[in-house]
Order: C-alpha cells, then structure tokens, then sequence
C-alpha cells in the first residue's frame, strides 16, 4: 500500500493478517530465493528510505554549520497486505532461505483478514483442512484398557505373527454361503484386503508425481512386502497405463456424479489383465458434504483432459448428486447393479457418504441388498482440494458416533459381520493414525480410509488446522502434492513418495500391532471389540457405549 | 577327589508329596550340615538345585531321579553340579547364575530361560522358547546350551548372550532342528547347529560361517559335553566341521538392512516394466519430468520479469487532456536535450508556454506520482514558461486536402494546428480579428504577460491562414463550406452568456462581456460589485473588477463555490468576498433582491452563471443535446463532414479543448490518409504503487529551474536507465545492451540465470519491471 494512501475497507496492515512475515535485515543477504518461491507472491522487495538528521556538535550549529538531513535507501524483504496475496504460512521462504532471514510467524489475535476474504461477494474457497484444531478429540481421546495381564493369551506385538487383514466385500452367513457354494449360485466377491486404505484422491486433485508416488508404493506394499494395501482412485478417472496393468487389482475406482474418465475405463475393460479391487460409488465426501466440484478450465491441462476423457481447457463440473438418482432405493439398485455388471459381479461394488445423521437410512437399505459390497462413510474432519470455507468447517457429521451408530444397528440386525463398514474422515490428522484407526475399528469400522494423512506423511504437506498453506484449490502448492504445474509438481519426486508410503504403512503396522498385541489379538482386527474402549467424557462414553474412565 | 559327605533326600513322605517349601528347607539344611553330594527322589518338586551358596566353594553334587518339576537349578550358583537322570520338566537352567546342569533325557518348554552363567547340556531334544533371553554379563563366562537332538519352536528369542549348540542327533523333526522362527529379537551370542532348518528371523541373526577358531572351541566343548551326557560314541559322527553351521545375532547397526528391493529398483525394474518407460502417464506427457530444485532457472521459473518499458502512459502524460508526454520532456532535459525538450510540446499543442506555464491548471503536476506521497510534483510551469522560444519544425508541403475550423480559439487552433502538421490545409474562420479566443481576448492580464501571448499567437498565426468574418456565419454559409472542403471543424465555442429570468435581468452585465470590455481596457465598475456566480470566471471578473476600481466585491453562489485554484486565489487576494447559498429573485436599482427578501445591495451586477454556444448556423442534420453538439469518442458530429470540438460540445479547461483539437485531426488525419495515427493506442496509466518514490528527497520544498524539476521526476514507465535492476538482480542476470540500430538501449534477461524473484520490479524506481507467470507447459 502506499504509505500516504488512502484506506478502502479491506485495507490491512500486516497486524491484521493470520500470518506474518518476519524479516531480518541483519542475516538477509539479498538472495531472491524467498520471493521466487512463494506461492502467493506475499513478499516482494521493497525499497525502503532510512533519514538520518545530523547533528554536529551544538556547540558548532551556527549560521555557517547546521544540522542536515541524509536519506539513504535499502533494499528489504516486505510482506504485502493486500488479502489477495496474503501470505499463507507455508513457510517455504524459510526452507529456501540461506541464513534463516525469513519466517512467516502467526498473529497472536484472531486475524481480520477472514472479514476480508470474500471479495466479489466471493466467499472464501479453500483446500486442505477444517482449522478447527480440536475438532477430533473424540477419537484421540479414546483409550484401550483392556489390556491381558495374565489373562487371555498375551502377546507381543514384537515377537508373535500377525495377520492384519479386513474383508471388503459382501460376507455371507456361512449356511447361506454353503448352500450356495452347493448349488454352484453366486456368491458375492470379498477382498482380503489390509485395512489402512488410501482414501480417493482424485488425479487432478493430486499432481501426477503424487498419485503416481502413491500408487508406486502401493505397488511395492503389495509385491515386495506382500500387504495387501489398497488405493482408491477419487473421481478423476485412472491413467490408461494403470487400467491396463497388473497394478489395477491393488486399485479401487471411484465413479463420482461427474462420471469423469469413465469412458475411459470402459474402453479399457476388454484389455485390462486384472480385475480392480473394488468399486466405489461416491455420493459424499466429508469435507464438503452435499456440496460439488468444478475443475475450472485452466486447470484442465492436456494430461488432465486426457485422463478425464475431455477436451482441455473445460471447465469440469461435479454436481453435488448424481444427476439420474433420486431415492437411497434407485441409487443403491441402480449404481450397484451396472457398476457390478462390467467386471462380471466379480468386484466388489460399494457407495461412500458423507458422515451424515441419515447413514442409517443408506446402511439399512444396502443390508436389503445383496449386491452392495459394504458401505463408506467419511466424516466431517475429511480433507479436501477445493471447498466452501463454510462447507468445510460447518457441515458434516462427526465420525466416531456416525460409524458407531451404523454398527451397532448392524449388530441390531445381525449383519455385523456381512456389510463391512469403511471410515474416514481426519484419520491420523494429530498424527496419531494408528490409535484413530484402531478405535475406530473397534467402534466396528472394518477399516479405514486416509487422505491429508498420506499427503502430510507421504509428501511433506504443510497444511495444518491452524490454517497454513491450505491453498490445494488453486494449484499452486508448494511441494506440488496438488498443482498441476509441471513447475511445481516436478519438485516432487514420486519415487520418494513411494518410499515414505512404505515407511508409514510399516511403522503403522507395527503401531497397530502395538495396540491389538496387548488386546490379545493377532489373527483378526477386533472390529467392534468396543468393550476395550474408554473415555474420559462421560457423555461420549454414553454416545458410544464404551467405558467412561478418568 | 576327597571323599564327599552324601545323603539321600526324598520327595515323597508317608504316601504323601511333600511340599516344595519343605523340600527346600531340607536341601538347604543338609548344605548347611555339610553334605556336598545330595540323591534327591523328585516327585515334581520346583526349582531343585538352585541357591545353595551356603556351600561356599565346595562342589556340590545334585542327582536328581524321580520326576522332578519345573525350572530344576533355577538361580543356580557355580558351586553346583546338578544331574538330572531323566527328562526334565521347564524352565531347565532359568535364571542360572553358574550351575551346570546335565539332563541325561529330552527337556521340556523353556530350558535356559534368563540363564545368565553356566551350562545346560540336555542328552535329547528340548521343547519350545528354550535360550531365550540369555545374557552374557562380561564379569563371567557366557552361559551355554548343549541340545543333543532339536530345539522347538520360538528358540533364542531375544536372546541377548551366550553359546547354543544343537547337534541334531534324532531330531524330534529331521527337517528341522531348529523349530519355527527362531532367533525373534536376538541381540547377542551364537548359535551352532548341525542340520537343516526351516529359516530364522533375518532382521536379526545371520548365518555365519564356521570360523578355524570357533570350530577348535567346538569340537574341544562338544568332547566335554559328550562326556558329560555319556555319549562320546557319538563324537565321531557328530565332529563333523563340514555339517555345522553358525547363526549371530545381528549388531545394531546391522539389524534394518534387511535385504528388501530398493524403491529405485522397484520402480525401475517393476513398475516401469509393467507399466511402460515413463511410468503412469508416460504416454501421455512428452516433457521431462525429473525432479527439479525450488528455485530454478529458463523455462522452469514460475515467474519471469518483463522490462515493460513504456507499455503503460505516465501519470502526468495520462492526466494531460491534451496528451503531452511531460515526463519525456524531463528525459530529454535530464539528457541534457533543452532545446528537444521544449520543442517537443509543439507536437502536441500550439500554446505549450501560454497554457502550460501559466493558464492550465497543471492537470500533470495534480496527478504526479510524487504528489501520492505528499511530496511536491514535478513543476511544469516552468518548462512550460521556457516553451515561449519552441522553434518550429519544418512543416510538410500540403497535401491538398483541405478542412474548415469555425472559431479561432483553443481548440480550433489546436485541430487547425494539427492538421496543418498532417500537411493538410486548415482555414481557421473567426469573427475577432485576433486568433486566440478566449485566450487573447478573455484572460485577464493579471494571469499571464501579453508578450507571451503575443509570441504564442504569433507562431500560430506564421502557419495557419485566417478569414476574419465580419458578420456571424448563417446556415447558408455553412453548405458553402460543405461543398468547398474536405471536412468542416466547428469550434465556435460559447458565445451566448446564460441569464437567469428574473425581472431586471436586463440589467445584468453577462460575465463574458465584462472580461472582454476588460481587455480592451473599457471596462466600467461601481464601488460595490455583484457577481452571480462564483466559478472561475466569476473569480476572474472579481479580479478584474477590482483592476478597475471595485471596492466591495461578493460573489454569491446557490451552492459552495466550484472555483479552485489561480482564479480563485486571485479573487480572494483582492479581497472578493463569497456567499452562498443564495437565490436571486429580481434585480432592482438598489442591487439584488433575494428570495429570501433579502437586498444585496451593488452598482454592478455581473452575471457568471456559464455560457451556451450559439449555434444558430448549424445544418439540420447535425443533432445537439441541451444545447450542445453531440459527438462521437473521435468528436466526430452526425454529419461525418463536420467536426465539433471545444466549449461547443462540452464545456472545459483550456487543455481540454486543445486535446479535442488534436483528437479529432488526428482522427480526421486517419480518415483522410486511411492509416491509423496512432500505433500504440491509448496507453493506459501506470499503477502508481509501481513506482518506487523512496530514491528521492521527501523534504525537497521547490525546484531550482527546470534541471531541478527534471532530476526529481520518477519517469514513471519509462526506464531512466539508472541500472538499479541490473545491479539488484541477485543473479547477475540483467544487462543493458544497446539496440541493434544503435538508436536506444534495452535492458535484457539472461534465462538461464534468471531465478524469477522480481527484485528487479521490486527495485525500478520508475515501475518498468514487472513479474508475469511464465508461459504454460501445454
């Protein structure tokens, strides 16, 4: 702003902006690395003035001496104001920065820009994450106390086999199998698969050095280490290369209301060497339920276009329904039954939700459903590309309870053990994969779905919930997990992603381990075990009937 | 050997077992007795043989028959040999601090649990978990475990220490002596084993082989222990180096290096080979897509700058209704070019020194960037004033085209001016016999020297001819006009003072006629002066007024007087006096009657409430709009012949009418010669916040001629060449290189070195850098 300017209402100094730049002169040296690599163009060199009055000796000012004035310019490093480029946090000028000069640090008062962020009567849009920080402490919060202590056999998480494994699929009561095992009749496709699953993400949504990083460790999980992880697609389509591929069985595809790269799958099938591993419908994502998507026709480069089966340069919408479904009924019948006709009904087909109070309605339809597969649900913490502000940190039901709900009336019925139920929804997002997953299956989730967690552990994302970086809507993330800049993406190198993949789903197999051990369980997930749950809250102890301890 | 005090103690009592307590109590009680060789009967007793340091350094000799219970010489002291005669129960040796045991059958679960010291040879195969967490306390011998046949499942785990040996004679499974996934967590110790196995956890032991050292301390042990169980019949067979092999715990350092495929190779060797060379999508993209550093260079920047010189009009040049480059004319002082400097405006307007230097509100200087950071603005007026000696460039011969300009004032010179340059015929026809209007016969002296006018005047009158009408032009005349030129410019002006229609009106003396009575020196005032209207020009015939001797001047207005500037400061320095809001409601003998009812009085009323053209002459065709001729964005009227400039179609500053002039010759130019005039377009005003105004000396208080004035102008979008950019690039990547004409410089991007961080925008004190995305992969 020019210092002397006049103010319009959005006019911001630095102290109204969530994140600020601090700049040292001292230790700068001028390099220009921290202004080439921000994202947002939040700093710029600025060329400052600097007065010094000088003063001789008094004694000498006289007619002949006299004080004077003596400007000197500098050139420094300056955050801009303007809430167009208001910096992000993301700190990349501090990683670029050879003496450590720069470092955006965050305001200690709640921030004005959010009054600001609307311009054009444009409410604010955004990737990543919900800022609400404490958002998931119902599931951090939740404890395994039972622990064998010379009961139960007890084992060691170091030291015994363990075979951790959920069943995606359609189980059937064991006489019903038989029978039908006997009279040679179908029986409903079910994957042995590991229960830490990729959760759709769509390509497009990630940046190609993503995906593919991702998909390639998956590939190495499942051929060298022999876990059998699963990746779901997102709606975006699938790389042709990958449809034709043995790789496509450690896959899931996602069919999405926008149907995007579908013609594509199609015209792969007659080609395709494998079976994916499954099909997910989706109707809801957590982050934004009950709201779509539009990939803005700049983004749509050439790869995208080719991917999604459409010409670059479109703008692709994904309407918030599918467009021909009107009744949980007709979705549920008709989705399933063509998805499960294309591979034969040898797949797997299944919807996922938005974690919602109505999940009971979709659930107990698909118990009535021989051909639905299971059911996925992602709660409200689920991160997301590009969404309303308001979409994301006010819509959607939590997790915990919504899959705990779907379980319980499971049981109610008796199906607990045929329709397998699938959560996500901010899954690790403290950090703490292992212990949210694990609780959530033994709230009865059969296994669960991450996204922000891979992006963060796999590629270094800088998004948190205190509302850094998050800008994955406008292509222009910094580690290139989002962008579909081959300027921003090729920083990302996909074969280091691939082995991070395989860093986490080791340590967090081993961290399962550590929880189911104690439990006296190595042969089977102790889905629904919830009598090992506790919490310290006695009204989400009620909620979700587990143990209330202090 | 001395001769040892034995005795046997039983386990069994009147029919009954005794207790493990009791039987304890009694073991220890004959040590205490002094008895070194003890038989003991077992009948399921724990932890026979161990604790018995109250022997001191005397051998003890524990045989044990019967069936004794589990962990037999647990905690066991050096001093004791203990001897079991059958099979043993578990737990074998746990927590043997140095007792060797010998068990002359099969052992069960876990045989030398814990053992930290001494031995445990086993005569036949022991059960599962056996040496596990073993330790080798450096004070003491390692611990050792001798198994004749086979080891269960679960051996060595954890094992932290100590020497197993399994010589898999009669395995309990001849495809395995070693049981299912040994050595889980060993950190320490060796295992020798003779015969096959079915694996054994890698991340933490490797197979080893059997080193010249090793199998010397092998075969000199397994003699003892063959001895020790009664079997050396079997050494020969079992002696045999070729058939041992040794498993080591792995170090620290070498427990993560598990052999697992490098993601590399995977990629490479896997998922390329499955998928196709370049991965995923390599047939759909054809760049590169290696992995590049944050800050990079060429094509891969993000942002690449763009020296945008000249692209965007500076603001005094934008400001200018008339269009003059003023910034241009600084270069060119600053360049040391006066003489160019001060011709230049002649390009743009007949009267640079009458209107710039002392007539024009400075429309440039208002919107100088200097002024957006209260420092003073460039001065105009005094490059303006110095335009009184522009020369005049040589003028092309005419083209014989030919065009009419009605009105001699401002903007009728200025089109007639113009066109003349364009080497077309330009008749002026003007009813005074001066050229000039309003500024030759209007202005009052008091604003501007005669001679400057004169000179100005002059210079036109030497290039444009002039028809003195002599009576007002009638529509007649106007088809004349029609027929005999190319295009007709009417820049009549307003001649028609607008009265207001209250009773005495008569009585008002119009604004316009008293300023020129005025000039003429003809004017007549009362003391007490009137004015209606308190604009400029009623701030003028203030001025004036006093000129001719007006004591008591009020300007009266219906709203807050819209004066500004000279005019009005003049006024006030004469001590004109201004009211408002007031309403006129007649004008009597005594002065102005108010609607109020109110009477101010006056001698002179003089009315300044604007003036109308007179457009009586005008052809039918040409439409007007509240009294005024319409026009098009090129001043081009409803008639495509006829031209409409000045106050006839919008009433305006002096340069403002000049600019008319110039647009619509210049677009009469276009159409007579069919080419455009101006190439570059309408330039649009450079961002103030572009410029970088912190160069210059904020305190400065007034300019010291027109150099001063040039040094301090910022050349906003004009590169002033001070090379700033190319000593602020951090890359070095900026070097001025001069044009291949020789005419002018540029200043040029090296890409390659280019790192895209704007510095160079950031640092341009006159805004020329700018930092645009770079162009698309697609």
């Amino acid at each position: 702003m020019l210092s002397n300017g006049s103010i319009i209402p959005s006019s911001l100094s630095v102290k109204d902006l969530l994140w600020q730049v601090q700049w040292d002169k001292e230790k700068c040296t001028l390099c220009g690395r921290c202004c080439a690599v921000c994202p947002v163009h939040a700093i710029e060199l600025g060329v400052h003035r600097k007065r010094h009055v000088q003063i001789p000796s008094l004694a000498e000012i006289g007619p002949a001496t006299s004080s004077s004035n003596v400007y000197q310019v500098y050139h420094g490093v300056r955050q801009r104001t303007d809430p167009a480029y208001a910096c992000i946090g993301c700190a990349m000028c501090n990683l670029v920065c050879p003496n450590g000069a720069i470092i955006p640090l965050k305001s200690d008062e709640a921030d004005k820009l959010r009054f600001h962020i609307n311009r054009g009567g444009q409410p604010r849009r955004r990737g990543g994450r919900r800022n609400v920080p404490d958002s998931l402490g119902t599931l951090d919060r939740i404890k395994f106390i039972r622990i064998s202590m010379l009961t139960d056999p007890a084992l060691d998480a170091g030291r015994h086999e363990f075979e951790l494994r959920t069943l995606l699929g359609r189980v059937l009561p064991p006489e019903e199998n038989l029978k039908l095992y006997r009279e040679n009749g179908w029986i409903p496709p079910v994957r042995e698969i590991y229960p830490l699953i990729i959760g759709s993400m769509s390509f497009g949504a990630l940046s190609p050095s993503m995906w593919e990083g991702l998909q390639m460790g998956v590939g190495y999980l499942n051929e060298e280490l022999g876990m059998p992880v699963r990746m779901c697609t997102g709606e975006g389509g699938c790389p042709p290369r990958l449809l034709r591929s043995r790789f496509l069985k450690y896959t899931i595809l996602q069919i999405a209301s926008g149907y995007f790269g579908w013609d594509e799958i199609i015209h792969a099938l007659p080609e395709m060497k494998e079976d994916p591993c499954a099909i997910e419908i989706k109707y809801g994502q957590g982050a934004k339920p009950g709201d779509g998507g539009l990939l803005m026709w700049y983004k749509v480069n050439k790869l995208i276009a080719a991917i999604r089966g459409v010409p670059s340069g479109v703008s692709l919408p994904s309407p918030p329904t599918h467009q021909t479904q009107y009744s949980i009924e007709e979705s549920v019948a008709k989705m399933i039954q063509s998805m499960s006709m294309a591979w034969g009904f040898r797949v797997p087909v299944y919807p996922k939700i938005s974690g919602t109070s109505t999940a009971l309605s979709v659930l107990n339809n698909l118990t009535r459903n021989p051909y639905a597969a299971g059911l996925a649900i992602d709660g409200e913490d689920g991160g997301t590309g590009a969404a309303y502000s308001v979409s994301m940190d006010h819509m959607g039901h939590p997790i915990a309870s919504n899959i705990r709900d779907c379980y319980l009336n499971l049981a109610r019925i008796g199906k607990q053990n045929e329709v397998p139920l699938f959560a996500g929804g901010g899954v690790g997002k403290n950090g703490k994969i292992a212990a949210n997953a694990a609780a959530l299956i033994m709230l009865g989730a059969s296994g669960v779905q991450v996204g922000k967690y891979m992006m963060q552990a796999a590629a270094g994302c800088l998004g948190s919930e205190s509302d850094r970086c998050n800008i994955c809507n406008i292509g222009q993330c910094p580690k290139g997990i989002t962008s579909q800049d081959p300027r921003l993406y090729r920083r990302l190198d996909p074969e280091k992603v691939a082995e991070r993949v395989v860093d986490i789903f080791l340590a967090f197999d081993t961290e399962l381990k550590k929880i189911v051990a104690p439990l006296g369980r190595s042969t089977s997930l102790p889905i629904g075990m919830s009598d090992a749950l506790a919490i310290d809250d006695k009204a989400a102890s009620e909620r979700l009937q587990i143990k209330y301890v202090v | 050997m001395e001769r040892q005090k034995a005795i046997s103690l039983s386990g069994f009592e009147n029919g009954h077992r005794i207790e493990s307590r009791i039987l304890e109590e009694r073991i220890q009680q004959a040590i205490e007795d002094g008895y070194r060789v003890l038989e003991i009967e077992a009948f399921g007793q724990h932890g026979i043989g161990g604790r018995l340091w109250k022997a001191g350094s005397d051998r003890l000799h524990i045989k044990i028959s019967g069936a004794p219970g589990q962990r037999v010489g647990s905690l066991g002291f050096p001093n004791t040999l203990i001897e079991v005669l059958g099979p043993c129960s578990d737990d074998v040796g746990w927590l043997n601090g140095g007792a060797d045991i010998v068990v002359h059958g099969h052992a069960t679960n876990g045989v030398a649990n814990g053992m930290a010291q001494g031995k445990v040879y086993v005569a036949g195969n022991i059960g599962a978990r056996g040496m596990t967490m073993t330790k080798h306390n450096p004070r003491f011998a390692p611990p050792e475990l001798w198994v004749l046949g086979s080891a269960g499942d679960y051996f060595a785990e954890f094992m932290a220490g100590g020497i197993a040996v399994v010589c898999g004679h009669v395995p309990q499974d001849p495809a395995n002596v070693l049981g299912f996934r040994p050595c889980v967590g060993m950190v320490g110790g060796r295992i020798y084993f003779r015969g096959p196995h079915k694996g054994y956890s890698k991340g933490d032991a490797k197979l080893i082989s059997i080193a010249d050292r090793d199998w010397a301390w092998l075969a000199d042990n397994l003699e003892t222990y063959l001895a020790a169980i009664g079997r050396m019949d079997l050494y020969p067979e079992i002696a045999n180096r070729e058939q041992w092999q040794v498993l080591q715990a792995r170090g620290p350092h070498e427990k993560y290096s598990k052999p697992r495929r490098s993601i590399e190779s995977f990629h490479k060797d896997v998922w390329d080979s499955e998928l196709g060379r370049g991965g995923l999508i390599g047939d759909l993209v054809d760049f590169d897509r290696s992995q590049v550093p944050l800050i990079t260079t060429g094509f891969l920047r993000r942002y690449v700058p763009v020296w945008e010189n000249k692209k965007f009009a500076a603001p005094c040049e934008a400001s200018c209704p008339t269009g003059i480059p003023v910034h241009e004319r600084w270069r060119l002082i600053r360049e040391g070019r006066v003489d160019e400097a001060v011709d230049l405006a002649l390009a743009y307007t007949p009267f640079p020194a009458s209107v710039c230097g002392y007539l024009c509100p400075n429309l440039c200087m208002q919107g100088c960037t200097r002024q957006t950071e209260r420092m003073i603005p460039v001065d105009i007026t005094q490059l303006g004033k110095a335009s009184i000696r522009a020369k005049l460039p040589e003028l092309p011969p005419l083209t014989g085209k030919r065009i009419a300009v009605i009105g001699g004032g401002p903007s009728g010179i200025s089109a007639a001016w113009q066109l003349r340059r364009q080497g077309h015929e330009a008749i002026v026809y003007d009813m005074r016999p001066e050229l000039g209007g309003k500024i030759s016969a209007m202005i009052p002296r008091s604003r501007i020297p005669d001679e400057v006018i004169e000179a100005e005047v002059a210079r036109v009158k030497g290039v444009l001819p002039h028809v003195n009408l002599h009576q007002r032009l009638e529509k007649s005349d106007i088809e004349e006009l029609r027929e005999e030129f190319d295009f007709i410019v009417i820049a009549s002006g307003t001649q028609k003072p607008r009265v207001l229609p209250i009773p005495g009106k008569e009585k008002l003396i119009p604004a316009l006629n008293f300023l020129l009575m005025c000039k003429a020196g003809q004017a007549k005032v009362g003391k007490r002066v009137l004015i209606i209207g308190a604009g400029n020009v009623g701030c003028d015939a203030a001025a004036e007024a006093h000129r001719f001797g007006a004591e008591e001047i009020l300007l009266i207005d219906i709203q807050e007087p819209l004066s500004f500037g000279k005019e009005r400061k003049e006024a006030e320095a004469v001590g004109a006096k201004f009211r408002w809001p007031c309403f006129s409601k007649a004008v009597t003998d005594e002065g102005l009657e108010l609607t109020t009812g109110e009477i101010i009085p006056a001698d002179t009323i003089i009315i300044s409430v604007g003036d109308v053209p007179e457009l009586d002459f005008l052809p039918e065709n040409i439409e007007t709009e509240r009294g005024f001729i319409k026009v098009n964005e090129h001043y081009q009227t409803s008639d495509p012949k006829f031209f409409a400039i000045g106050d006839t179609v919008k009433l305006g500053l002096l340069t403002d009418a000049i600019g008319a002039g110039r647009k619509a010759a210049q677009r009469i130019g276009e159409i007579l010669s069919g080419k455009s005039l101006t190439p570059a377009g309408p330039r649009s005003k450079i961002d103030y916040a572009r410029v970088k105004l912190e160069y210059f000396d904020p305190r400065l208080a007034g300019f010291d001629g027109i150099e001063s004035c040039a040094s301090q102008c910022s050349s906003c979008g004009t590169c002033r060449d001070c090379g700033i950019c190319a000593t602020i690039c951090p890359e070095s990547a900026i070097s001025r290189q001069v044009l291949l004409n020789g005419n002018g410089f540029e200043m040029v991007v090296d890409p390659e070195k280019c790192i895209g961080c704007g510095f160079c925008a950031g640092a341009c004190p006159c805004g020329v850098w700018d930092l645009v995305a770079n162009e698309s992969f697609d």
